[in-house]
């Protein structure tokens, strides 16, 4: 079946709220994050990337123009045709809430803007420094979870996506979750309330935390995924027991319609478009000398559907 | 059907005479220039030209080789010459000479904009929100608070119209982001301008990881119209788009030899299709002093005069490497391991650094140097304060020593202006902008000052980082000189722009956790205090009578 996911386009919003070379990790975790999604096919038009600092170019990075998420320098997650969209100072609330709800400035360009319809199923993604209902962004201010559930309840009422799959890899990420009330948002959170998320290890050459705990055992997942895997939903949701991520996975479905064992990974992180093959053979000539043929193909369809 | 036939040839013909009504052409050039000091400078430089006249505004709908992104930008926003900047790292004037194109730390942008455009603040608005999405930078920050309309200190360096010219002068805003940075997201956009884009030619040996460590690296786009024919009858226009690298080979390895593959980590195998030309140069300067071999042999040697200088390139023409599917791997082997010896200073150069103290009043300090032995030089200085900064005009003082003085710290010989142009900056609403039009006497220094006031900004207005500091963009040199080391010019006497350093200042800023320490100090004496107190004053006590163990307090 076409689309029986419902979704024809893919969205990513992919934020780092943390500034400062010792908020490394949380640039790592985002690039990781980039870095899967545009494998896996949804191009840089389609990702809103907020990047609140710059580690690649920084004067501390050993290794210019690259962030890997390994300090044995596995998988260079910056690449080398990354494009962002807001960076530095860019990144406020405002700007985020502004992006997500559309209501940006007239002379906004297309790339800053997520012009998704209720047919785009979106991958937002945030890391940071968070806590019991909030995540700071860059030091200065912070975003409320409260702000957060109407931020997605202003999407849905302008019919602004079809199905979101909310990642937050944070300290007790799951308070940000907890006051959604809008349909179709499936959310992870690296972290219960109450519980810190971690980082994974340091890179003596950078000399800070590198990656995150989740973050780095999702990339790790979605290395194994390609275009066309069949791996589901429901596995990503496993991905990071206790004895690897040292905090609970917390996910919340009950505002998801679909059974997540059911749907495709790649109904977030790609950007698939299928296509089905038919063994028999059309005949595309005129309708008049073949109405039959139309009438086969297009079954209980009304004709002005087939063109 | 004959006549169907025939239809579609007459569409045919039509189709291939718009093709070949286009008169676009694109050339590459690598320009390789090893210096005495050991360290190599690289300058790309794409240039597309289009024989569109930019005032014809229906000659930007069909494009060839021109970017089609940036030239329906460029055309909806009436731009008649666009020059951006994005550049890590200083260049070192005395050390290095002047560059192709002179640019300062961080993203400058400087746009003319056409005769006749209504509402140019509102354009340049639209304008930078554009460009900031189109380059990956935050260029949408470069806004009111930032922009100046220069007087003096840029002209266009293409053709100007030919009618409105009186109005046309003001039709320039000028703008920096000294702490803007630069990496692989801005040269992700600026490849896909191309049009071979990262694949062949001279592009292909762009590899961010060797381009972006290096001490200085800038990215440029310059748009601009210009002549088609030697009459100047026929318009066109041209984008130059150019990357600059200072390496320095020495750093990883204890010889001075170099080579595209030791320098980009990449070696190049075909040229870019499109390409009219496609030439790297070798400038041989440094040759005499520290004498290098180049391989392969250069297909041909040019002298360049540049005013009373001669210069020596070996040329390469790329694409007869990439005819005969060799491998295109410049290299350069010395004949002594290392052989440095010290530049001499170029004949304008320029200082600046802050003076003061304390978090109330500071102060800028420029030193001019003219190193040229007989002649005055005539410079145009620019300066752009941020609002932040309340300029005192009177302080300003000029004054000039001679060079052999090394005790700056004396009082000299006072100069003035001759010419003075300044708007002062206003709160949150426009900076302070200088000009002075300075004639800098033989072999001196000039030593230009002024002080200003630190503000106290309000406290949603400090950005996150607000310890680090704040920058103030570079000041900008202009002047025409007669001889000097330059590279695209060959006439008698020639155009100058340099920029000095960028100055990171601190204001003074508050500890941001304070109203939260106010708040928990004020709670804490609140619950300790009003609740002892109240609870002292409203409750009786009563001693209570012992009733075997359940004595009680009431």
């Amino acid at each position: 079946d076409f689309f029986d996911s419902g979704h024809t386009n893919n969205w990513a919003v992919l934020v780092d709220t943390s500034r400062f070379w010792f908020n490394y990790r949380h640039v790592a975790n985002v690039l990781s994050m980039y870095r899967s999604v545009k494998r896996l096919g949804i191009p840089d038009s389609h990702i809103i990337m907020m990047l609140a600092d710059d580690m690649a170019c920084n004067p501390r990075n050993p290794r210019p123009a690259s962030v890997y998420n390994n300090a044995n320098q596995q998988i260079n997650v910056y690449g080398d045709d990354v494009e962002v969209d807001y960076r530095g100072y860019e990144v406020t609330v405002e700007n985020f809430i502004r992006v997500m709800t559309g209501r940006l400035p007239e002379s906004t360009p297309r790339s800053k803007r997520l012009l998704s319809d209720d047919r785009s199923n979106i991958l937002v993604y945030m890391t940071g420094h968070g806590g019991d209902g909030f995540l700071k962004f860059q030091d200065a201010e912070e975003i409320s979870n409260v702000e957060m559930g109407d931020a997605f309840e202003q999407m849905w009422q302008k019919r602004r996506y079809h199905e979101v799959l909310y990642i937050i890899d944070t300290c007790q990420a799951e308070s940000m979750f907890q006051t959604f009330y809008s349909p179709n948002i499936i959310g992870i959170a690296s972290s219960k309330v109450g519980e810190d998320s971690l980082s994974h290890h340091v890179d003596p050459a950078i000399g800070v935390y590198i990656i995150d705990r989740y973050t780095y055992f999702a990339l790790e997942f979605l290395e194994s995924v390609t275009p066309d895997s069949k791996k589901t939903l429901g596995q990503f949701l496993r991905v990071c027991p206790k004895y690897q991520c040292r905090s609970t996975v917390a996910v919340r479905t009950d505002l998801f319609q679909r059974d997540p064992e059911k749907v495709l990974l790649t109904d977030f992180f790609g950007s698939v478009r299928n296509v089905e093959i038919t063994m028999e053979t059309l005949s595309l000539g005129n309708e008049t000398t073949n109405p039959q043929m139309s009438n086969q193909v297009c079954r209980s369809v009304n004709m002005s559907d087939c063109f | 059907m004959a006549a169907s036939i025939a239809i579609r040839l007459i569409f045919f013909i039509l189709l291939f005479g718009c093709v070949f009504a286009f008169e676009d052409d694109f050339h590459e050039e690598l320009l390789v220039k090893p210096m005495k000091n050991g360290q190599v400078y690289t300058s790309f430089q794409f240039t597309t030209t289009w024989n569109v006249s930019v005032e014809d505004e229906k000659s930007f709908e069909h494009y060839h080789l021109f970017s089609k992104s940036l030239g329906e930008v460029l055309s909806h926003y009436s731009v008649q010459e666009l020059h951006l900047s994005l550049t890590q790292g200083l260049w070192h004037y005395e050390k290095w000479g002047y560059p192709v194109h002179d640019a300062p730390p961080g993203a400058e942008l400087w746009v003319w904009f056409r005769p006749g455009t209504e509402n140019i603040d509102q354009t340049w608005t639209d304008l930078i929100n554009v460009l900031s999405g189109m380059f990956c930078a935050s260029l949408n920050f470069l806004d009111h608070r930032s922009v100046v309309t220069p007087h003096l200190a840029f002209r266009p360096t293409g053709v100007t119209p030919s009618h409105h010219q009186r109005l046309f002068a003001k039709n320039i805003r000028y703008a920096t982001l000294p702490n803007e940075n630069v990496c692989t997201e801005n040269m992700t956009p600026w490849k896909k301008l191309l049009p071979c884009g990262a694949r062949a030619g001279l592009t292909s040996l762009l590899n961010a990881y060797k381009v972006y460590d290096t001490s200085y690296h800038s990215l440029g786009v310059h748009f601009r119209p210009i002549c088609m024919s030697d009459d100047c009858s026929v318009h066109g226009v041209e984008l130059v788009q150019s990357l600059a690298a200072v390496f320095d080979p020495t750093l990883t390895s204890r010889s001075q030899d170099w080579s595209l593959k030791k320098l980009f980590a990449r070696t190049m195998s075909s040229s870019c299709p499109v390409a009219s030309s496609s030439i790297a140069m070798v400038d041989l300067s440094s040759n005499f002093s520290s004498p290098f071999t180049l391989d392969p042999l250069p297909s041909r040697e040019e002298i360049a005069l540049r005013g009373r200088i001669k210069v020596r390139y070996a040329v390469y023409e790329i694409r007869d490497f990439a005819r005969n599917q060799r491998v295109f791997n410049l290299a350069a082997k010395y004949k002594s391991e290392m052989s440095f010896s010290a530049n001499e200073p170029p004949v304008v150069h320029a200082q600046r650094f802050q003076t003061g103290y304390g978090q109330a009043k500071g102060g800028v300090m420029s030193l001019l140097y003219n190193h040229h032995p007989k002649e005055n030089i005539i410079v145009n200085y620019l300066e752009v304060i941020p609002w932040f900064c309340r300029v005192y005009l009177h302080t300003l003082k000029i004054e000039s020593f001679d060079k052999t003085v090394h005790d700056i710290s004396a009082n000299g010989t006072i100069r003035k202006p001759m010419h003075f142009h300044y708007v002062p900056g206003k709160d949150r609403q426009r900076p302070y902008h200088l000009e002075l039009l300075l004639d800098l006497p033989p072999n001196s220094v000039t030593r230009l000052s002024f002080e200003f006031d630190r503000a106290l900004l309000k406290w949603t207005e400090y950005p996150p980082d607000a310890n680090h500091g704040f920058y103030i963009g570079s000041a900008v040199i202009s002047t025409v000189v007669r001889t000097a080391k330059h590279i695209n010019d060959t006439s008698e006497s020639f155009f100058l722009r340099l920029h000095t350093e960028t100055l990171l200042i601190t204001l003074p800023t508050p500890d941001f956790s304070m109203p939260y320490n106010v708040i928990c100090l004020a709670c804490t004496v609140v619950a300790i205090a009003f609740g002892s107190i109240h609870n002292l004053t409203t409750r009786q006590l009563i001693g209570g009578i012992s009733c075997g163990e359940n004595a009680v307090l009431v």
